[in-house]
């Protein structure tokens, strides 16, 4: 009796990536096709087949997507979900160091909570993958950002220390952009001498954990992310790409239309604001709502992240990741390009890797819509991460649900619904 | 989603049509500043062939008469003497849209550490700062104005922020170049009254420190200027211009503008039993709250707002980024809606200032999946005639209909599709801006000359 609870039990518990999905009658898009009719067939957490009008599987359970877009889930390129719970209150706030002595060295992957609502709301809202950053405060460089896959579970980083984020702000090196490029050089100076042939203590700003941190990115083993939008800023960090032959990438770049040609040529990307357009500070004089689209006609490589003063970088990065799209492709940026802005291009920015989205063999991370993904109205009917159909069920919908006027008259108040 | 509640929503939807109430025109207070704003060069027109959202809830295909800076006749319109046609067919025409909710031209762009850290948006040296007028900050430069414009927005007010608890007056202007505040007022507009409960005006060690706090300061200072408005009325037989003494201490003539109805009082508050509490003690005064901005909460007390009058001024669905917006959710204004209540949608920043005709689309999809019926005929109510509403400027501005001020915006599309796009934004029947004619595209001061913005249009 016991051993049949086991097994029983074993049974219940059995992962649930190991069920077939077959969604029928989709509009697949993926950035690069748009085809009506499509079968995806999804096992054992990979996308098996992809095929015109091709029928489900037996025995698998079939989702008829009824001809709406079914795209990629949806990858924020600079985000902080999972860093941060409530804002304006620091102790649900780890997005950064203000004091001691991590500069570089800082992991904001150790900082992440699994059970986050920031998690969970961009998870029901089609998001599953994630770079999260850390916020600068400490000096020039923020610290590392990790890679998060949104798959329910308690750990989502997937690749902690994968990036490298660096401020731009004159403020972080002292009061002038000039000593930015200084302290950054010099900080990758340090980082590549070969260990035990430093020079004396005295001649090194940079603490021994800093200048590990550092090591990956002189190697040429970690991107080097630079907050910067002034079009000379920009400029000082493309030189930097060069001079060191490390990878840089640009966040933020308001003014970077203006350096396009020099960043194509030095395979530069930018991760931009597309809601920019209003001159916020003096950095972004020259901001314009088609960066996006003059940025990719020259051949640089752009993802999104939408800021919203802050708000739609933590709180509502998916719609907002959308929204940004569609203001983009409004402003003359291919529908196509908006789109992989927003699911493909963040990977190849990030890692390099350049796996098509959707293709057989691929991890089944896919959203079925029910309208055009680009358009606020819009919204996930069904979210597949790694294989599975996860809850679209947040504590948003759960308030949702307790108030809905349709239930003014039940008996009781809301608390006991 | 509770699929066994949706159909009843659409009874309560029913219901709260019915219980609309009705407003009087709130006058501007004695000592109110003229308005020096004159329309732009215009013509008459007829703009033939759009499908029209009337802003009252109605769509329609149909042509407009603009007359004198009026909507002459909405219907099936033959030429008219003097009259331009404007082949409208294939867009959309909606009433200019009304934020009233920002602060442009004391939060300046472009914000440098000086302004971050000392700003204009609220005088803070008191809790009481009534007698403060925002217009005395605002700076019409503010390229913030020129980009609402090209979204769209026609009429819109600046209040103090909310960093005390009553902040004093707000103005309500027209989006358009101007060198003094003057030229931009709306011509008889009412200045609003700006109050703030909550944390943003709960202070570390002066008063008040606390939500009990500001409930009491609001209620003594609200008793003295009532006891200055009953004393004034004693006196007026002695009073030849008609102002009383009251009338000359500044900060209690504010607070008796809003006793009298003659200044629309805008609260910001997020929490559903704070705004509960503060419609409490103001009706103690015989003051009613205008809009509720920020209202993250509104839909827990929809009932109330929809008995009480007060709109609600919301955001699609910002949550999270403080406290007081922790449970916030995106169908909040639709549940306002639902509930009869008078839901509108607010920018508070600059980007979403220009983004209003979207926020109010993602807030409508939301109520639409929660099994409410909010088509875009209902749903643009939230960003022309109900903000009308809250400024007391519900008979001029926000419908479309004869007699009202020909505010209207020719839209590429859908107005709530991303990909559409104001074609011409108009402002008493003349075109404020053309997305095809650079003459009607205003440029600010500040723009000029920069470098940096070399090929930009």
């Amino acid at each position: 009796m016991r051993l049949l609870l086991l097994l029983l039990l074993a049974l219940l518990s059995a992962p649930a990536w190991a069920q077939t999905i077959a969604i029928t009658n989709a509009r697949l898009i993926d950035g690069t096709r748009d085809e009506a009719g499509v079968t995806i067939v999804i096992s054992g957490g990979k996308v098996e087949s992809i095929a015109s009008g091709g029928a489900a599987p037996a025995g698998a359970r079939t989702i008829d997507a009824g001809g709406q877009p079914v795209t990629s889930t949806l990858f924020a390129a600079a985000t902080q979900i999972g860093l941060v719970g409530l804002g304006g209150a620091p102790d649900t706030d780890d997005r950064g160091v203000t004091s001691g002595p991590l500069g570089a060295a800082f992991d904001v992957s150790r900082a992440v909570d699994p059970n986050a609502l920031t998690i969970q709301e961009a998870r029901a809202q089609g998001v599953s993958r994630a770079m999260i950053f850390p916020n600068a405060g400490n000096g020039v460089f923020a610290g590392t950002g990790a890679l998060l896959h949104l798959d329910p579970g308690p750990d989502p980083v997937r690749k902690a220390r994968a990036a490298m984020f660096a401020s731009g702000d004159g403020k972080e090196a002292g009061g002038s952009r000039g000593a930015v490029w200084t302290l950054i050089r010099n900080a990758l100076d340090e980082a590549k001498r070969p260990a035990g042939t430093g020079n004396a203590p005295r001649d090194d700003l940079l603490n021994p954990v800093d200048i590990a941190a550092l090591q990956p990115v002189v190697a040429g083993r970690m991107p080097l992310a630079i907050a910067v939008n002034r079009e000379a800023d920009i400029r000082q960090a493309a030189a930097i790409a060069a001079d060191y032959g490390i990878r840089v990438v640009i966040i933020g770049g308001a003014e970077a239309w203006r350096a396009a040609d020099l960043l194509a040529a030095r395979g530069i990307a930018v991760i931009l604001d597309p809601l920019d357009e209003l001159p916020f500070s003096y950095a972004v004089v020259g901001a314009r709502r088609d960066n996006a689209a003059l940025l990719a006609k020259a051949g640089v490589p752009i993802a999104f992240m939408v800021s919203g003063q802050g708000i739609y970088l933590s709180w509502d990065v998916g719609p907002a990741l959308r929204e940004g799209a569609g203001i983009a492709v409004a402003n003359g940026l291919p529908y196509s390009d908006a789109l992989q802005a927003i699911t493909t291009a963040p990977a190849r920015i990030w890692t390099g890797a350049s796996t098509p989205a959707l293709a057989p063999g691929a991890q089944a991370d896919l959203v079925i819509w029910d309208g055009d993904p680009l358009e606020p109205s819009s919204a996930p009917a069904h979210v597949i991460i790694g294989g599975r159909e996860i809850s679209l069920e947040t504590r948003q919908t759960l308030l949702r649900d307790r108030y809905h006027p349709g239930r003014r008259n039940d008996p009781l108040p809301p608390g006991y619904r | 989603m509770n699929r066994g509640v949706r159909h009843i929503a659409f009874a309560a939807l029913l219901f709260a049509a019915a219980c609309q109430t009705a407003f009087a025109r709130p006058q501007p207070t004695p000592d109110a500043p003229p308005s020096e704003y004159r329309p732009l060069a215009r013509h008459d027109m007829i703009l033939a062939g759009a499908t029209i959202l009337d802003g009252a809830g109605g769509k329609t295909v149909g042509d407009i008469l603009i007359r004198d800076g009026k909507i002459a006749a909405v219907g099936e319109i033959r030429d008219q003497r003097n009259a331009v046609r404007i082949d409208a067919s294939g867009r959309w025409i909606t009433p200019g849209l009304i934020d009233i909710h920002t602060h442009y031209g004391t939060f300046l762009l472009p914000q440098t550490a000086a302004e971050l850290e000392n700003s204009d948006v609220t005088e803070t040296s008191s809790f009481n700062v009534a007698d403060t007028w925002i217009e005395h900050a605002v700076r019409p430069a503010d390229p913030a104005f020129s980009r609402a414009l090209a979204s769209g927005v026609t009429t819109l007010q600046i209040l103090p922020g909310s960093s005390v608890l009553i902040g004093g007056r707000s103005v309500v202007v027209h989006p358009i170049p101007a060198v003094t505040l003057a030229q931009m007022r709306f011509p008889g507009a009412p200045q609003g009254l700006k109050m703030a409960c909550g944390s943003n005006s709960v202070n570390d060690s002066s008063f008040p420190t606390s939500r009990q706090g500001q409930i009491a300061g609001i209620r003594r200072a609200f008793h003295e200027a009532r006891h200055r408005m009953e004393e004034d009325d004693e006196d007026e037989h002695e009073d030849r211009d008609g102002r009383g003494h009251g009338r000359w201490d500044p900060r209690n003539a504010t607070l008796i503008g809003a006793i009298r109805g003659e200044l629309p009082v805008h609260l910001h508050c997020y929490r559903a039993e704070d705004i509960a509490n503060w419609i409490s003690a103001l009706k103690e005064f015989g003051v009613r709250i205008a809009a509720v901005h920020h209202a993250a909460e509104a839909y827990k007390i929809a009932p109330l707002l929809a008995e009480e009058g007060v709109c609600a001024a919301v955001w699609p669905d910002w949550w999270g980024f403080k406290r007081e917006a922790e449970d916030a959710i995106p169908e909040n204004a639709a549940f306002v809606d639902a509930a009869g209540g008078c839901a509108i949608m607010h920018s508070d920043i600059p980007v979403v200032g220009g983004l209003l005709n979207l926020d109010a689309a993602r807030a409508a999809a939301a109520g639409r999946r929660a099994g409410l019926d909010i088509p875009p005929k209902r749903a643009i109510r939230w960003i022309t005639s109900n903000a009308a509403r809250a400024l007391g400027l519900g008979d001029r501005i926000g419908t479309i209909a004869t007699g009202m001020n020909a505010d209207l915006v020719i839209w590429s599309g859908d107005p709530f599709s991303i990909y559409s796009k104001p074609d011409q934004v108009i402002i008493d029947g003349a075109i404020a801006f053309d997305r095809s004619d650079p003459s009607r595209q205003p440029v600010p001061d500040f723009e000029l000359g920069r470098p940096q913005r070399e090929g930009i249009r």
